[in-house]
C-alpha cells in the first residue's frame, strides 16, 4: 500500500479529511498505514536539494563531534547521559545519513527519523548556544520535520494540527463566528464586575491589535476577558481582528511550510486591514516565534519584520508597569517564593529575558531564578509540539524530570509560566511527579494585584 | 415558565437528586430537557488528551468515546428516561463551568439544574472542583438564568411547592431573585417568604453590636423590604416577611427548616472566585451545602419577568 487513506503525502485541506483523521482514535489506523507508506525517493532528493543548502551542509560537515552539545540537551541529561541523546549524534544519524544516502532510504529509516525529530528534540535550540561552531541542531531538526512531512511521515496529531490551520486558520476548529461570539460573550459575562468592559472587534487604527491562541476562545475564554480587563485598566485603545486572530502555528511544529504561510498571512492581512500601531501576542511562546520572528520570512517580507511592530504580552506588561499604566498595589505583591519559566521561544529565541525579570521585580517580593535561566534555561519538556503527541508521551514524561528538578531547587511553590505550552508541561509534571507546585499565567496574577481606578469598579445600586 | 431546562450533570451519584428534579420538571412544564455532561477536561496547550472527570484517566477522544459516554449516561438515567418525552443527551469536552455556560447561552435556556458538586466521596465531583475551582459557583455567578442547585433528595415535586423562601441582602441581584421567586410562587401557588438575616457577625471594627443597633437595623430592613419588594407584589397575598438576626447562612437554614421551605431563592453575587475560598466562601455556598431543599441562585434580569406567563 503506497499511500494510506489517512497516512499519506497529501495535505489536509477539507473538513472530511480532518474528521476522518479525528475519528481514528490515537492514530491507530494512521500509524498502521504508515508502516506501508512508500518513500518517494525522487521527490525526497528534490526536497533535500531544496532544504539542505550550504549552511546545513557546512554544519553537518564541520561538526567535530566534540560533544560540547551533549550536556546542553535536557534529553541527554534526563536519559542517564545516553550517548544516543547527544544532539550531534541525533542529527548526524538522521539528516546526516539521509543526505549521505541521497534520499535512498526506506520506510523504517523514515520512521526512525520521525521518532528522533519529534521525541528526541523539541527544537528548543539550547545546544546551538553551546556549540563552538554555532551549529543549530534544533533548527536542522525543524527542517527535518518539514522533509518528513513532505513524505507523509508526521505524527498523527501534527497532521491534524496542520489540517486545522489549513481549514480554520486556527489550531482548533474555531470559526470566525465562534470567535466574535466569544468576544461578545466574555464582555457580557464580565461587565457586571468591570463596568463598561468591551472587547472591540475590527476597530481601525487602534493602538494595539491583540491576537491569541485558539485554546483561549475554545476552552479558556476567561483569558480573553482578563486581557480585556488589563487593557481597559491600562487605558489602552485596542482591538481584536474578526479574522486573523490566531497566532499559533502547529504547522511550524509539523514542518508544513505552506500552512505556516497561510496561517501567518491571515494575521498580516488583519494588520493591513485594521492598520493598528502595534500588535500584541498573548502569553504564548511559539505563537510569538511563528508570527513575529519566523512569519515574515514565510510570508516573503524582505525586511524580515511583520507589517506592524509586534510584541509579546510580557513586553506589553513590562511597558505598562514601567510607564505606570498598570500600578501594582504593594500590599498585594506575591509574598511567597516564586519562580519564572523562561519559554525558549520568546526568551532564548526572542531575547525577552530582561522584560520578564522587570515584571517579576514589580510583582514578586521573593523572586527566585531557576538555574540555569534566561537564554540558558531548559525547555519545559513539552516544546515543539511534544505535549500534544500521544506516541511520545513516555519520552516526554522522562524529559520533564529536568524541569521538575530545576523548579524544586528554587524552593518556590509557584511558577509563573506565560506560555501555554510551558504551562501545560508544568501542569503535567505536577500530575506525574506530584511535587506540590502551582503555576499561572501573568494575567490572573496581575488582576489580583493592580490598583483599579474607582470608575472601573462596580457600583452596588440599591 | 420553563421551556428549556439544562440539567448539567456529573453523570455520577452526586447528581442523582438533581436528576430527579430535572426530569420531573421536564414533564410538569412540558419543557425540553438538555441532559448535559462535560466529561473531559482539556489541556491548555496543544494536546489531544483530556482528563476524564469520572475515572480521572487520561483519554484520547474520538466519536466512539463520546458515544460510549452518552451510552453510560443513558444507563445511569435509565429509569428516569423511560417517562421522559423531550430530552437531548449531550456529552462534551471542555472546562465544566465554561461549557455549561456556553450551552446555556447557546440554547437560551430558562433554568440550569445542577448537583452540588461539593462532595468529596465522588471522584467526578471532586475533580470538577479540583480542576476549576467550584463549577457550581462559577455557573451560578455568570449564568443569565436561574441556577437551581440540588444537594439532597427533594421530597416535594416542584409543582406542589408550598413554601418558597426568598432571602435578600438588598443587592441589585437580589431584586432579580425576588422577581423570579415572586413569579414562581404565583405560578405554583406557593407561599412566598421574604426573609432577611441581619448579620451580627463582628464587623471590621471588631465590636459586637448592641441590642439597640440590631433592632434599628431590623426596623430599617423591614422598611426596605416593604419598599423594594412588597410594593411590587400585585394580586397575591400569600406572602410573609421575616427578619432575623445572626449569621446569615445559619438563619436562612433555620428559617427554611422551620417553615418547611421547598425552595430557597437567593442572589449569588460574590466577586471573589478564588478556587481556594470558593467552595465554602459565601453564604450561598453554605446554604447550598447544608439546605435540605433545592437552592435557586438568581443574579441577572434575564429570564425574570414580573408577570407570570
Amino acid at each position: 500500500m503506497p499511500e494510506g487513506k489517512l497516512c499519506n503525502k497529501q495535505t489536509v485541506d477539507a473538513k472530511e479529511q480532518l474528521d476522518a483523521l479525528l475519528a481514528d482514535k490515537g492514530g491507530k489506523q494512521y500509524y498502521e498505514e504508515m508502516n506501508h507508506l512508500d518513500v518517494d525517493k525522487k521527490a525526497l532528493r528534490a526536497t533535500l536539494k531544496n532544504v539542505v543548502r550550504s549552511r546545513f551542509k557546512t554544519w553537518l560537515e564541520i561538526c567535530s563531534h566534540c560533544g560540547l552539545c551533549a550536556e546542553s540537551c535536557f534529553y541527554f541529561l534526563a536519559n542517564d547521559r545516553d550517548p544516543k541523546q547527544v544532539p550531534s549524534y541525533k542529527i548526524q544519524a538522521t539528516l546526516g545519513k539521509l543526505l549521505k544516502r541521497k534520499g535512498d532510504v526506506d520506510n523504517a529509516f523514515m520512521q526512525e527519523c520521525m521518532d528522533s525529530a519529534f521525541s528526541k528534540c523539541t527544537c528548543c535550540t539550547r545546544c546551538g548556544v553551546y556549540c563552538p561552531f554555532g551549529i543549530d541542531t534544533g533548527l536542522m531538526f525543524a527542517y527535518m520535520r518539514g522533509i518528513l512531512f513532505s513524505q507523509g511521515f508526521s505524527p498523527w496529531e501534527m497532521k491534524i494540527g496542520t489540517g486545522m490551520h489549513r481549514i480554520y486558520r486556527a489550531q482548533m476548529d474555531v470559526t470566525t463566528e465562534d470567535w466574535v461570539e466569544t468576544c461578545e460573550w466574555m464582555a457580557e459575562e464580565y461587565e457586571d464586575d468591570w463596568p463598561g468592559l468591551k472587547i472591540p472587534v475590527d476597530v481601525q487604527n487602534a493602538d494595539i491589535m491583540y491576537t491569541v491562541n485558539a485554546r483561549e476562545p475554545k476552552h479558556y475564554p476567561e483569558d480573553l476577558a482578563e486581557a480585556a480587563i488589563l487593557f481597559r485598566v491600562a487605558g489602552e485603545n485596542w482591538t481584536v481582528p474578526s479574522e486573523g486572530w490566531e497566532e499559533t502555528s502547529l504547522a511550524m511544529f509539523a514542518g508544513d511550510g505552506a500552512a505556516c504561510k497561510m496561517q501567518v498571512e491571515s494575521v498580516y492581512d488583519a494588520m493591513d486591514r485594521l492598520k493598528p500601531k502595534r500588535m500584541v501576542v498573548t502569553e504564548c511562546g511559539h505563537a510569538y516565534r511563528a508570527t513575529v520572528i519566523e512569519g515574515p520570512y514565510w510570508a516573503g517580507i524582505k525586511s524580515g519584520q511583520p507589517p506592524v511592530e509586534s510584541i509579546h504580552y510580557v513586553e506589553w506588561v513590562a511597558e505598562a508597569l514601567r510607564t505606570g499604566k498598570l500600578k501594582i498595589d504593594p500590599s498585594k505583591k506575591i509574598k511567597e517564593p516564586v519562580t519564572y519559566q523562561d519559554s525558549c521561544n520568546y526568551i532564548r529565541n526572542g531575547g525577552l529575558g530582561d522584560v520578564a525579570r522587570e515584571i517579576m521585580g514589580y510583582i514578586a517580593e521573593d523572586f527566585r531564578e531557576m538555574d540555569p535561566c534566561r537564554e540558558h534555561n531548559f525547555c519545559c519538556g513539552g516544546g515543539g509540539g511534544l505535549n500534544g503527541i500521544g506516541r511520545y508521551r513516555e519520552q516526554r514524561n522522562v524529559g520533564l524530570k529536568i524541569k521538575r528538578d530545576q523548579i524544586l531547587a528554587t524552593g518556590a511553590k509557584l511558577v509563573v509560566a506565560p506560555c501555554h505550552n510551558c504551562w501545560d508541561a508544568i501542569r503535567d509534571l505536577e500530575e506525574i511527579y506530584k511535587i506540590g507546585i502551582r503555576w499561572s499565567f501573568l494575567k490572573p496574577l496581575l488582576i489580583s494585584m493592580i490598583d483599579v481606578p474607582e470608575h472601573f469598579k462596580p457600583t452596588e445600586e440599591e | 415558565m420553563f421551556d428549556k431546562i439544562l440539567f448539567a450533570t456529573t453523570a455520577s451519584p452526586t447528581c442523582d437528586n438533581a436528576a430527579k428534579v430535572a426530569f420531573d420538571l421536564e414533564l410538569k412544564w412540558d419543557a425540553k430537557l438538555f441532559i448535559f455532561h462535560v466529561f473531559g477536561v482539556p489541556t491548555r496547550g496543544y494536546s489531544p488528551f483530556v482528563t476524564d472527570v469520572r475515572t480521572g484517566e487520561t483519554e484520547q477522544i474520538d466519536p466512539d468515546y463520546v458515544e460510549w459516554v452518552k451510552e453510560e449516561m443513558r444507563n445511569t438515567y435509565d429509569v428516569l428516561l423511560k417517562d421522559s418525552e423531550n430530552n437531548v443527551i449531550e456529552a462534551v469536552v471542555g472546562v465544566p463551568h465554561r461549557e455549561i455556560l456556553r450551552k446555556a447561552r447557546k440554547e437560551n435556556v430558562d433554568m440550569i439544574i445542577m448537583g452540588a458538586h461539593t462532595r468529596d466521596e465522588n471522584v467526578g465531583a471532586a475533580r470538577y472542583r479540583a480542576v476549576v475551582g467550584s463549577t457550581m459557583q462559577r455557573v451560578a455567578k455568570a449564568a443569565r438564568c436561574p441556577v437551581v442547585i440540588i444537594a439532597r433528595p427533594c421530597t416535594t415535586c416542584w409543582k406542589l411547592f408550598s413554601n418558597i423562601v426568598f432571602c435578600t441582602d438588598f443587592s441589585k441581584a437580589s431584586d432579580y431573585a425576588f422577581l423570579w421567586a415572586h413569579k414562581l410562587a404565583k405560578t405554583v401557588g406557593a407561599r412566598l417568604h421574604i426573609f432577611h438575616a441581619s448579620d451580627i457577625g463582628m464587623g471590621s471594627t471588631g465590636q459586637a453590636q448592641g441590642q439597640q443597633e440590631i433592632e434599628e437595623r431590623i426596623a430599617s430592613a423591614k422598611e426596605r423590604i416593604e419598599k423594594k419588594y412588597v410594593s411590587k407584589i400585585k394580586d397575591y397575598d400569600n406572602y410573609g416577611i421575616e427578619i432575623w438576626e445572626g449569621i446569615p447562612y445559619v438563619e436562612i437554614l433555620k428559617y427554611a427548616r422551620e417553615h418547611n421551605g421547598d425552595l430557597i431563592v437567593m442572589a449569588h453575587h460574590t466577586r471573589e472566585i478564588d478556587p481556594k475560598d470558593a467552595v465554602l466562601g459565601s453564604t450561598v455556598e453554605q446554604v447550598v451545602l447544608r439546605a435540605s431543599c433545592p437552592v435557586a441562585s438568581v443574579n441577572h434580569p434575564e429570564k425574570v419577568s414580573e408577570e407570570p406567563e
